[in-house]
């Protein structure tokens, strides 16, 4: 009696693993088969993160066109113009003589920027004054304004010791003491994680997270979107398929899509980083750990979602502009602390939020599990609910299958 | 022959009205799209630049002179002061967990060093992975720590009875002051939402080209969209693709009216440049539609390369990093997206208010995008009559 019982449990067993198994062979040949599916998995995985880390490849500006306009024609002007033209994120491109006609090369594109020194600077510097120097930046980009005033007031600070230490003199405070005066408190600003302020290494991590959600995302669209569009039923699962239970379609279909972004999270986050010299200072088992909430929910988020799109194209028109949402969502760029409460709450539905965070914390910030806890554990809360949400989902079209043929 | 033209066209105009009620992707796609793009980026940067945002401060010394520091940070408009770590390794900690974005050190005996002249450091950390949090209070910890350094230098220098009008003079030799050409207040939604709406807007202009094209090819429904407009290409096209020309360029226009009379936006010319502008961007990027949907006369491949192109958009346009600092050939692949043309003639007419003449350029080169479906005319309307590509 028991042994019976056993065979028969045994035989469960394999037949449960046979259906998975045919689910994703099933699976497999449908994606393959399918150029559209193909692009989205396979080429786009591959092209996108190569693409932008290019285009971002220059961290910084490098020899940003400014120009001079010398009204002082003195030694000094000239030192303090030599000292911006050396640093290496500006070059003085050409000297005017009026403001009027450094205007006219502004407007004309040829600089991004205009430094003018008055008449009175080197009278004032030598009389014991305070001199002025003016400067305009460009602020159609936020990083001409960042560099042309970093590379300005640099050279200014650097200039001005000297003549704090000369006119200390004049004044009979010297050596030592002078020195103190000058600088009492010395202030020491250090940038941490992305030393060089770049902006690919602040910027691509969270583009290389988005990129496999939103991949993922369309192109799990795109398979639902054509097993509705094709199928006999214009349902969702194909009818020679779901003869197990639902749950045996969801997981077989899953492990599918794991299996493949296991392979690209390797290369997008463990080949992409070092190819491009993007931060990678994580520990590369604290990745992995923190990537398998992450693919589970993207799956099951996107695999909920697809079960609405009507047509294979409709994911990517109605969709594709979300990425761009997703990516200040993400709190990169405009910082999490500043985003207000209704926006953070819509942030925290997707995947993509709290993978860019956790991401960037342990590879950028080389921050460990224990300290993105937040971030890790609403990825599990999300599988968890994500997967409920899709075999509620899945369950409910095989339904509408079975009902449709039973009419027939 | 024009009169035939023109009743073709009316024709088709309304066969496309009839379809775009009935599938709700026309609506989606258009109206609700741009909606919520606009609700969103509006009340998001609504701060215009983040403030307060939250620092950590390790004050091993604890003195009133530390603490008047910290209170004259408090005071910036960027920092907020959230914790206070007892030592370096848990503000670091802190700051890996995302909680603070800069944490300032002030060491033990801070203020005895100060009053006996050992010259003692303050050293604060920011965090860079978050690079617009980081610049902007590294610039204000910056201008703090200054400001309480010529704190000290003056009290000394009156100690040593040097004459007040000489003091300044000692302390800041020479003055920087820093002009923002356009856009003064340096607010990071100006910059950002002029590319990115219009990004959007392009991106949406054309996937509803192609899509509203390429259904008619998928479904087989071409040669009754053909018939409808007398045989002609011409008035097919432009029937069908007339809604979509009105009702973006509305959006687009309502984007310029929430940017700079909403929102008071730098707008240093007339608003009706922006409006020319917005409706010579929109036409150009139905053109480059046609040209993905004509190139690849199948729906879902043009659908995915428009999108592609779409989304590059926005890094072309060359705002978030300026094009002429990226790999040599970028500049010349972004002249072939209409959001770059459209992005110089925002940056020289709304933020630097140049003479309109400077714009010329951008607005022919906009112009010119027309061209582009002649290129792909004969194969289109071989598709739209034939019917010979796949349909998925």
């Amino acid at each position: 009696m028991d042994s019976q019982k056993n065979i028969s449990l045994f035989k469960k067993i394999i037949s449960i693993f046979k259906d998975t198994l045919l689910v994703i062979r099933h699976e497999f040949k449908t994606m393959f088969k399918d150029r559209g599916v193909v692009i989205m998995f396979v080429l786009a995985p591959l092209a996108y993160p190569i693409l932008y880390c290019s285009l971002y490849m220059n961290e910084t500006l490098i020899d940003v066109p400014i120009a001079s306009v010398d009204y002082s024609r003195s030694k000094e002007s000239r030192e303090l113009l030599r000292h911006i033209d050396a640093t290496q994120n500006v070059k003085i491109a050409s000297t005017y003589s009026t403001l009027a006609e450094a205007k006219q090369a502004y407007n004309d594109k040829k600089v991004h920027g205009v430094i003018y020194i008055p008449a009175d600077f080197s009278k004032k510097l030598n009389t014991g004054e305070q001199a002025n120097v003016s400067i305009y930046c460009d602020i159609s980009s936020f990083m001409y304004y960042r560099i042309i005033n970093q590379a300005c007031n640099n050279s200014i600070i650097d200039m001005n010791s000297e003549i704090q230490i000369n006119r200390l003199n004049e004044v009979g405070i010297t050596g030592e003491s002078a020195k103190i005066v000058s600088n009492p408190i010395p202030y020491e600003g250090q940038i941490l994680f992305n030393e060089g302020a770049g902006f690919a290494s602040f910027l691509m991590p969270a583009i290389l997270m988005l990129i496999i959600q939103q991949t993922l995302f369309l192109g799990i669209g795109m398979i639902a979107g054509t097993s509705r569009g094709e199928n006999r039923f214009h349902v969702l699962v194909n009818s020679n398929i779901h003869r197990g239970r639902t749950i045996r379609v969801v997981i077989g279909k899953s492990i599918c899509y794991l299996l493949m972004y296991g392979v690209w999270s390797f290369f997008i986050l463990g080949v992409v980083p070092h190819a491009f010299n993007l931060p990678h200072i994580g520990i590369t088992l604290d990745i992995i750990k923190f990537m398998i909430p992450y693919l589970l929910a993207v799956v099951f988020f996107s695999m909920t979602i697809s079960v609405f799109l009507p047509h294979r194209e409709t994911g990517m028109v109605i969709f594709l502009f979300f990425s761009l949402i997703l990516l200040f969502l993400s709190g990169v760029s405009w910082p999490p602390s500043n985003i207000n409460w209704f926006w953070k709450t819509f942030a925290w539905i997707f995947p993509s939020t709290h993978g860019a965070q956790g991401y960037i914390k342990i590879n950028t910030m080389g921050a460990d599990i224990s300290h993105i806890r937040y971030e890790y554990v609403s990825l599990w809360i999300q599988t968890a609910v994500y997967f409920i949400t899709t075999c509620w989902a899945y369950r409910w079209q095989i339904r509408r299958s079975y009902k449709k043929l039973s009419n027939e | 022959m024009p009169n035939n033209i023109f009743t073709a066209t009316v024709d088709t105009l309304n066969r496309e009205m009839k379809r775009m009620v009935g599938r709700p992707i026309y609506f989606i796609s258009t109206v609700l799209t741009m909606a919520f793009c606009y609700v969103f980026f509006f009340t998001f940067f609504n701060e215009g630049q983040p403030n307060k945002m939250p620092i950590g401060i390790v004050d091993l010394d604890n003195s009133s002179l530390s603490r008047q520091f910290v209170r004259n940070l408090e005071a910036t408009q960027q920092a907020q002061i959230v914790i206070y770590p007892s030592s370096h390794k848990e503000a670091r900690e802190e700051m890996q967990r995302g909680n603070i974005y800069a944490f300032v050190e002030i060491k033990h005996n801070f203020a005895s060093d100060a009053i006996t002249n050992r010259r003692p450091a303050i050293t604060f950390y920011v965090n860079d992975s978050y690079l617009i949090a980081g610049s902007l209070l590294l610039k204000d910890i910056t201008y703090m720590s200054a400001a309480t350094s010529i704190g000290m230098q003056r009290k000394v220098l009156r100690a040593k009875g040097i004459d007040e009008s000489r003091i300044m003079g000692i302390i800041q030799p020479i003055v920087l002051n820093t002009h923002l050409i356009g856009n003064p207040w340096a607010n990071y939604g100006t910059y950002l939402l002029n590319v990115i709406l219009p990004g959007i807007l392009q991106l949406m202009v054309i996937l509803m080209t192609i899509f509203s094209i390429g259904v008619e090819l998928k479904e087989r429904t071409s040669r009754e969209w053909l018939k409808t407009a007398d045989d002609s290409m011409f008035a097919a096209m432009t029937g069908k693709l007339l809604p979509y020309t009105v009702i973006f360029t509305a959006l687009g226009i309502i984007c310029n009216m929430l940017l700079y009379k909403h929102m008071h936006y730098p707008l240093n010319s007339s608003i009706g440049w922006m409006y020319l502008a917005t409706f010579v961007f929109v036409i150009a990027s139905q053109a480059m539609g046609i040209l993905f949907i004509g190139l690849t006369p199948v729906l879902r491949d043009a659908v995915t390369f428009g999108g592609v192109f779409g989304m590059l958009g926005v890094t072309f346009a060359g705002s978030t990093f300026p094009i002429e600092q990226m790999p040599v050939g970028t500049r010349i692949f972004s002249d072939f997206f209409p959001i770059h043309h459209y992005f110089n003639i925002y940056v020289n007419q709304a933020l630097n208010g140049v003479a309109i003449h400077n714009s010329f350029v951008s607005f022919l080169l906009l112009l010119s995008f027309i061209i582009a479906p002649f290129f792909v005319y004969v194969r289109l309307k071989k598709a739209a009559i034939n019917q010979n590509f796949p349909i998925k």
